[in-house]
């Protein structure tokens, strides 16, 4: 059964997106698409040929579908409740984090590889915006290895168990950090507006101007799965290993949605900072991540 | 407990750094009253009732209702520009206040603090870091003013920390400081007010003997 919280991951992924903007559509008073409509745009890029432009080189072509590859091996990292992932090893947390970066960087040189100047700009944003954002996950992660005294996700999620009310501090404050980490890494609302249609304030959305067909679909599936990954992620701080998977699996998907309503209701309420804000934004999730690497420091006695 | 609001405080001195509207600012110090009331209640439930009621009407009335009405007054009334307007970018901001943090947890490492607590030591040591770069980087003098402010919950956090035997002469000491800081700046901001049209304190510059 260790494949189960893969499994569970690509059926949230169906669905993740489709509850952002249903809630989005509720929230500005419209009648809005289905639940399901997102991946229905996928499967109808998917049956799509591609268009390459004369001066890209085969970077270009392979971009996408490395980027694909890179979000599903991360998804085969993650654990589910008591059962591990497909691959699970010491330091996988690392690995993944690094995976990630693989696909965003052969996202970067395939935007650059168009010479496209707008394009360049887009890559530029987003290689400084997820710089910014690595050290706030690392902190947050080693601070969970330290408290759990492991270093694979499978582990530190079976090992984590909220005893006193300090654990509920941290609990809560990584769930919020890992939010605000997936809104970042996929491009959403406080630092990017995937609606926006204005080259120079775009980020994300100027990088894959060139991409049409299947590529595209490709990387808007990946941006789901993504989503999903984080959901999943968030999920199993909550997920403890004794349970049964008939209470695992409705905890995981109450989990998933509630995310996906936290994040189309932070779209509907908040507007997008301005650029020269976002840096500071997300450099304040740093802060708050060695903030909890206290917490952990104060818990295990080890420093305090 | 106490260490969960403690951390709130630290959170909400990360946030002043890039907050970059007065209202912001003093909605956080109104924040940062209620936190300090949760801390003392906890901390000391134990001492007399006269002096609990004294400190939680010190938090509550003043720190979370008082200082930030007459903050809203005094800018409302002297038609202070709503931005908060650094010396240096906001994401600078955030790295020293950062800083402040991490070099205030070494400090405490470091020195032998004796029966204070090393928790409050933290947060007490950054709170009054952040107050003083708030008063060095920013433009207006309000802001100076909000910069105290922290500088003051900073004190009391300290205080508090030495427990139930914290003397009612501390307390006092204290609440008339902030009095006489915020009338005495209040003035001083009108004053400048009505002298200057902008309240910069680069307008000080110009002074001459």
């Amino acid at each position: 059964m260790r494949g189960l919280g893969a499994i569970l991951i690509i059926l949230t992924s169906f669905f993740f997106t489709g509850i952002v903007f249903r809630t989005k559509s509720i929230f500005s008073g419209r009648k809005g698409p289905g639940i399901f409509q997102p991946v229905k745009d996928i499967w109808r890029l998917f049956q799509k040929g591609n268009v390459y432009s004369e001066t890209t080189s085969f970077i270009f072509r392979i971009a996408p579908n490395i980027y694909f590859a890179s979000v599903v091996i991360a998804l085969m990292l993650i654990p589910f409740g008591g059962q591990k992932g497909i691959f699970s090893f010491t330091g996988d947390f690392v690995f993944f984090a690094y995976i990630l970066a693989v696909g965003k960087f052969f996202n970067i040189i395939g935007a650059l590889d168009t010479g496209s100047s707008f394009e360049g700009m887009g890559a530029s944003r987003e290689a400084l915006y997820s710089l910014l954002a690595e050290p706030a996950f690392f902190i947050l992660m080693g601070s969970l290895a330290l408290l759990t005294g492991y270093t694979s996700f499978y582990d530190i999620f079976t090992s984590i168990h909220f005893g006193s009310s300090i654990s509920y501090a941290i609990g809560a404050l990584a769930s919020f950090v890992f939010v605000l980490i997936a809104m970042i890494e996929n491009s959403r609302m406080p630092v990017d507006d995937p609606a926006t249609h204005l080259e120079l304030t775009m980020m994300h959305e100027v990088m894959i101007l060139d991409n049409s067909g299947f590529d595209l679909g490709l990387i808007f599936y990946a941006t789901h799965l993504k989503f999903a990954i984080y959901g999943a992620i968030i999920a199993n701080l909550f997920l403890t290993p004794g349970k049964e998977w008939f209470y695992s699996i409705p905890i995981f998907i109450a989990v998933q949605i509630l995310f996906a309503i936290v994040v189309g209701t932070i779209e509907s309420f908040m507007a997008r900072f301005r650029m020269s804000h976002n840096p500071q934004f997300i450099f304040a999730l740093t802060s708050i991540s060695l903030l909890i690497f206290l917490t952990v420091l104060l818990i295990v006695g080890k420093f305090l | 407990m106490i260490n969960i609001l403690l951390i709130t405080f630290a959170i909400s001195l990360i946030y002043i750094g890039i907050a970059n509207r007065l209202s912001t600012v003093i909605n956080i110090l109104a924040v940062q009253g209620i936190i300090l009331f949760g801390v003392s209640f906890i901390e000391l439930i134990q001492i007399n009732t006269i002096n609990l009621i004294f400190i939680l009407f010190e938090t509550i009335v003043f720190k979370t209702i008082a200082i930030p009405i007459f903050l809203n007054n005094v800018i409302k009334k002297n038609n202070i520009v709503r931005e908060a307007e650094p010396f240096i970018p906001d994401f600078a901001s955030v790295v020293i206040i950062t800083g402040i943090l991490l070099g205030s947890i070494i400090i405490s490492n470091i020195i032998d603090v004796g029966h204070v607590r090393k928790m409050f030591f933290i947060v007490a040591i950054s709170a009054l870091f952040t107050g003083l770069f708030i008063i060095i980087s920013r433009k207006k003098v309000v802001t100076h003013i909000m910069g105290y402010l922290v500088i003051e919950n900073g004190v009391f956090i300290l205080s508090l920390s030495a427990g139930s035997t914290m003397p009612m002469l501390v307390n006092t000491g204290i609440t008339l400081d902030i009095f006489v800081s915020v009338l005495v700046l209040g003035i001083f901001v009108n004053r400048i007010g009505n002298t200057f049209e902008e309240m910069n304190v680069d307008n000080l510059t110009n002074l001459k003997d």
